[in-house]
């Protein structure tokens, strides 16, 4: 992303990026009415190599809460798990973690 | 519609030509370009404007490229599908390698059906379908029949493992053709996922 660091706007434009990106981001799974559990599981073993249990548990939070984080860590990682799960037409959403 | 799993894939057989059709239209719901297909298929993934907007130029073209290769990869085996009797009955075969492409390919299909049609999550779950269309109620038809064979996919039926050439319905030479495709093309977008050859056959 190139930085034209001459005027005050894009100081600030740099200072939140950077900010951004040293905080951490969620992976976020929410729930749609359509796609099957058991392909919710397999694709969340499939795609961060949990465990099936780890990976139903996680399922079962989206399915009763209508949304859960499935992993949380660098922005570049967390884009890569969201494209995956978008591949899989998971409906995924990225978030930069409060705090 | 009955199934079957043989050495390197499953055999789907016994299929009405109603069945058939709705397989067929899985492409065309694929490539759909109406909004409210395209806004599921690809979600508003980041809050801040400016991440959403990377998001849409680096992210977005890459899965458009994937979901256009598996959208190929389907339509080939569909190609293959057979009618096989003069009352119509179908047979079709997914091989191994492209499970993983079918199963994102039927999700992807059952959204857009849901989509296109403005059905609710009540009528999902089954419940008080009255007030839907004739037409709606065959699109909820339609989603649940590639859930079924979403569902053999995920291996959530217990298959009779059978031998291809026992097979009622099915040529194996037909399946041979198809595995010499997918040697010659070299097709790895899905077939790192593949279920093992010896997995458990379960009944």
């Amino acid at each position: 992303m190139p930085f034209a660091a001459t005027t005050k706007e894009a100081t600030e434009t740099e200072t939140k990026s950077k900010t951004s990106l040293a905080r951490p981001w969620n992976v976020v799974v929410l729930d749609d009415p359509v796609t099957l559990m058991s392909y919710v599981t397999k694709v969340f073993m499939q795609v961060f190599g949990y465990p099936e249990t780890k990976a139903r548990k996680l399922m079962m939070e989206v399915h009763d809460t209508g949304r859960s984080v499935v992993w949380t860590g660098a922005r570049e990682q967390a884009e890569i798990y969201a494209q995956k799960l978008q591949a899989h037409h998971l409906l995924t959403t990225l978030e930069v973690v409060d705090g | 519609m009955w199934a079957a799993r043989v050495a390197d894939g499953y055999v789907f057989g016994g299929m009405t030509p109603e069945c058939a059709a709705t397989l067929e239209g899985v492409p065309l719901l694929l490539e759909s370009t109406d909004p409210r297909v395209t806004e599921r298929i690809y979600p508003e993934t980041c809050v801040a404007e400016e991440d959403e907007r990377q998001w849409r130029d680096h992210a977005v073209p890459e899965l458009e490229r994937l979901f256009a290769s598996r959208c190929q990869l389907v339509r080939r085996d569909l190609a293959a599908m057979k009618k096989v009797d003069p009352a119509g009955s179908h047979v079709l075969v997914i091989p191994d390698v492209h499970v993983n492409a079918w199963l994102a390919a039927l999700n992807a299909a059952r959204l857009a059906l849901y989509a296109l049609n403005d059905l609710t999550a009540e009528w999902m779950a089954g419940k008080e379908t009255g007030s839907a269309s004739a037409k709606q109620l065959e699109a909820l038809a339609r989603i649940h029949l590639l859930a079924e064979v979403q569902a053999v996919l995920l291996g959530e039926y217990e298959l009779e493992v059978s031998d291809p050439d026992e097979c009622d319905d099915f040529d194996a030479a037909d399946f041979d053709e198809l595995e010499d495709e997918d040697d010659e093309d070299g097709d790895d977008d899905d077939a790192g996922d593949a279920p093992e050859k010896d997995a458990p056959k379960r009944r």
